[in-house]
């Protein structure tokens, strides 16, 4: 029965052998059993037969070039696949996961000999292989549309190499939300909120300066493509307007739009690859290593400035003038300095949050500080490996904050400095700044973090950020006297001062002259006193930090009365 | 608190753990745990409802990073090296979940597989031999959902003894079986120990473990209380009170009043011709009483013992956290 003699055969599962991979195999029996796949299969038949069937006849109906009537039927098409891949693959990779958490499953996933990246990819392609399958059942339409409508190959190839790639991204984001949320409504909830958000607020993140963030989406390869998938009038009036609009340019270097979506989605692909396979080997892990949470950081940072860059001597970068020239009515005008200050700001905001959301990946707790430090002496070693999870996060923190700094330095330089400007310039003292901004924001709230733990850190984000800036709002309203007092209030928050060290900075002309006053002395007030008790934090932090070290490293080993001897 | 191991044989233990901690924030959950398992023990650890037994169970299983302390499973470091660890053991969870969008042999053939159990006809083999085992053969087809809690906790068994783990880690494996299949369980348990696994189980009857295991521990509040084997565990939990009855043929009184003047005694009634009390002392001391009252000329028809059961024990321990 239960010989011993062979323990465990250790066939190690390939990850990229996603047919022999077990998980997969396991999904494939329980999602495309029959009964259940029958209805799934024929509503997007039924629908996509619809489609075709429609089109061509409305061509025949209005004497439409069959062609042309064929082409109709191509965005329907792709709308009811993005249904399909995006929306429901994605609620069913992100429920799925957390079903099997729910039911107590996973602990079992948990123990099997696969390699963490082999467990990833059988999830990623088995939870959503139904939906798989009624993309699939789609594509003989979409094909027979692309090949009656004459459409070519350049144009659709790259448009569904987006799609497969924007599907992956999405159920990837699904996944680690089922994996990290703690319950399937939540996951279910995110997951799609998520996928709603790219294509509906983040897109508006772009006319702001933040670009990169619309080719985490199928947009700008659509619109690329949208001419050559309409029928060929409207196509040609969709090019003439397309020839208005620049093309996608890394730090002028000119790509196509496929090629950048790839490359931006590519590289959050790998990152959440690199989250999952750390939780599937420990689940106490931190989502991501310091190193690749600061390579992350610089690479967004990257991405943010190549994309916004080059898009700013044309105009293109300014919400103002994007909206002109759409609706073509009011004369072009140059855009406004505040207009600049507001983009410098958010900015400023975006990389802040972006680092308060990594240095809360990437600090250890005092519980994971406690293991490390206790592993270090097991292993007779006096201190932590600096990649290690349980060491301190500080460094790499204060490494984006300088990053952070230079980037925001650079973008609001291009910005100011521009030919829309004349005669603004940004001095080189702005970064340090901006740097203090970062080090009193970022540093400060990973200090807090890493010596107090998430949950006090929490609190006072919540009473030193959120509250001040919404009692500020409603103080300003009061009156217009009342408007210093809410400047000097809402300076408090570290979410107002990259807004703040930008109008300081840059312009302070459009705010009331009360207003203009308060501004950059609350801003150089708070941003000092912010300082000062970041330093005092980091201090608290060292302390607590070499208190822990010698009291665990004294210790000779986790023997009670052992402890208490090396103690007395 | 360090109490005696379970004796081992010279060998590697199959399970050592040294010092181990579990807190969940300001709540300790295990304290300072120690023991050790010599391979092919069924080991049992009972404790009542939050004494530990869960936590402790999911460090060994690696699924849980302790807060401090060192698991050695058959030799390897759990944390270490935690897929030479996981490859050791098979895990059975308390409440045992199953998939409910799979057959049972679906369920045991996707473990096969992920185990590399060979090809899909050896998979199958060693699938029907585990449910063999553990006498679902008739219920391969059945969907998961459709089991009932005893079958469910057999097909987990079956489950974990696919890939012949070297460590067999059992979170109350009996718990929802009827007495046959708790039977059959107690011979699989001991046929599994018989080829040299090492079965680490738990459960919160006592007496359960007492049947089949070769030796025991309880925990109470994250601390381990007593180990060893059945009768060593009573020993060390200091549980010897007994009670006692002695058949008389007359002279109750007398008895009685003699047997109330000495140490030990207590509760003490007349109930027809017996004299009924309560006694905590050692063997020596009973055997003391009999023949004090012999001397005195008490003729004793007979003299029985009724010792605390083990659930007794662990109503105690459990009373005592309400009222500590």
């Amino acid at each position: 029965m239960n010989a011993l003699a062979s323990p465990v055969s250790t066939i190690r599962h390939s990850a990229w052998k996603v047919w022999g991979n077990p998980i997969f195999a396991r999904y494939c029996q329980s999602r495309l059993r029959f009964r259940g796949l029958g209805v799934a299969l024929l509503i997007p038949l039924i629908i996509a037969g619809f489609i075709v069937a429609m089109a061509n006849s409305i061509g025949i109906r209005t004497g439409m070039d069959p062609a042309d009537a064929a082409r109709m039927a191509v965005i329907p098409l792709l709308v009811l696949q993005g249904v399909i891949l995006f929306v429901l693959g994605t609620a069913q990779v992100a429920g799925g996961m957390t079903a099997e958490r729910d039911e107590g499953v996973i602990d079992y996933q948990r123990l099997i000999p696969m390699t963490p990246l082999a467990k990833v990819a059988g999830y990623l392609f088995g939870l959503p292989v139904r939906e798989y399958t009624m993309f699939l059942i789609t594509l003989p339409f979409t094909a027979w549309a692309l090949w009656r409508g004459d459409v070519a190959w350049k144009v659709w190839l790259p448009l569904y190499g987006i799609v497969f790639t924007s599907t992956l991204l999405y159920h990837f984001t699904g996944l680690l939300t089922g994996t990290v949320a703690r319950n399937r409504r939540w996951a279910f909830l995110v997951s799609i909120g998520l996928v709603f958000c790219l294509y509906t607020v983040i897109p508006q993140m772009a006319k702001f300066g933040l670009v990169f963030f619309k080719y985490l989406t199928i947009t700008p390869v659509f619109e690329e493509s949208l001419a050559g998938l309409l029928p060929k009038q409207a196509g040609a009036v969709v090019k003439i307007g397309q020839q208005l609009v620049p093309t996608v340019k890394f730090f002028n270097l000119d790509f196509s739009e496929a090629v950048f979506s790839v490359f931006s989605q590519g590289g959050l692909i790998l990152t959440f690859i690199i989250m999952l396979c750390r939780k599937w080997r420990r689940n106490e892990s931190h989502l991501l290593g310091k190193l690749w949470a600061t390579g992350f950081f610089v690479w967004i940072q990257i991405l943010l400035l190549g994309n916004a860059l080059p898009l700013i001597e044309p105009g293109s970068l300014f919400p103002s003038r994007a909206f002109i020239r759409m609706i073509r009515i009011f004369p072009e005008r140059p855009p406004s300095q505040a207009e600049a200050a507001l983009m410098s700001g958010i900015y400023g905001l975006a990389t802040l949050a972006l680092i308060f959301v990594l240095a809360g990946i990437i600090t250890p707790s005092s519980e994971n500080q406690l293991r490390g430090w206790r592993r270090a002496r097991k292993q007779g070693v006096s201190s932590l490996p600096p990649l290690a999870d349980s060491a301190t996060g500080f460094w790499f923190v204060l490494i984006m904050a300088i990053v952070g700094a230079a980037g925001w330095f650079v973008f609001t330089r291009a910005l100011v400095e521009s030919r829309w400007f004349p005669g603004l310039t940004v001095p080189l003292q702005t970064f340090g700044v901006f740097a203090a901004v970062m080090f009193a924001g970022g540093v400060g709230y990973q200090a807090l973090l890493e010596a107090k733990g998430a949950r006090f850190a929490n609190l006072v984000s919540i009473l030193a950020g959120a509250v001040p800036v919404l009692a500020g709002a409603v103080l300003g309203t009061l009156s217009d006297r009342m408007i210093p007092a809410a400047a000097w209030l809402i300076g408090i928050s570290r979410l107002s001062t990259p807004f703040y060290a930008s109008a300081t900075l840059i312009s302070l002309t459009d705010l009331p002259p009360t207003a203009a006053r308060a501004v950059p002395r609350a801003f150089y007030f708070w941003l000092l006193v912010w300082s000062l008790v970041t330093l005092w934090l980091i201090v608290r932090l060292w302390a607590t930090r070499k208190a822990m070290a010698r009291r665990v490293l004294l210790a000779q080993s986790d023997d009670p009365t052992a402890a208490a001897q090396a103690k007395a | 608190m360090n109490l005696p191991s379970p004796a081992t044989n010279g060998s590697t233990p199959a399970i050592d753990i040294r010092y181990l901690r579990v807190d969940y924030g300001d709540f300790v959950a295990v304290d300072d745990l120690t023991l050790s398992v010599p391979p092919g023990e069924v080991f049992g650890l009972v404790g009542p409802n939050g004494a530990g037994k869960t936590s402790t169970f999911r460090v060994l299983t690696t699924l849980m990073e302790p807060t401090y302390g060192e698991v050695m499973l058959d030799g390897v470091d759990a944390f270490e090296d935690i897929e030479s660890a996981r490859r050791i053991i098979g895990y059975m969870p308390d409440l045992a979940p199953v998939p409910t969008d799979l057959k049972v042999w679906e369920f045991l053939d996707f473990h096969a597989a992920a185990y590399g159990l060979g090809n899909r006809a050896q998979r199958r083999e060693r699938v029907e031999q585990c449910l063999g085992e553990v006498a679902l053969t008739a219920q391969r087809n059945n969907w998961c959902k459709t089991l009932s809690r005893g079958q469910t906790q057999r097909v987990v068994l079956a489950k974990t003894l696919l890939h012949r783990p070297r460590v067999l880690i059992l979170d109350e494996p009996a718990s929802g079986l009827d007495p046959l299949a708790r039977r059959e369980l107690r011979g699989t348990l001991r046929r599994l120990a018989e080829s040299g696994a090492t079965v680490f189980v738990s459960s919160h009857i006592l007496s359960e473990l007492a049947e089949m295991c070769t030796s025991l521990c309880v925990m109470n509040r994250g601390r381990l209380l007593a180990s060893g084997t059945a009768d060593q565990v009573r020993h060390q939990l200091g549980n010897t009170d007994r009670l006692l009855t002695a058949t008389l043929l007359g002279r109750h009184e007398e008895a009685s009043a003699w047997l109330a003047s000495q140490p030990g005694v207590h509760d003490l009634r007349i109930a027809g011709q017996q004299v009924i009390f309560g006694f905590k002392g050692s063997d020596d001391a009973q055997a003391d009483l009999m023949e004090g009252l012999v001397r005195l000329g008490i003729r004793v028809r007979a003299f029985e013992e009724k010792r605390s059961s083990f659930e007794d024990i662990l109503v105690d321990v459990a009373e005592s956290n309400r009222h500590p």
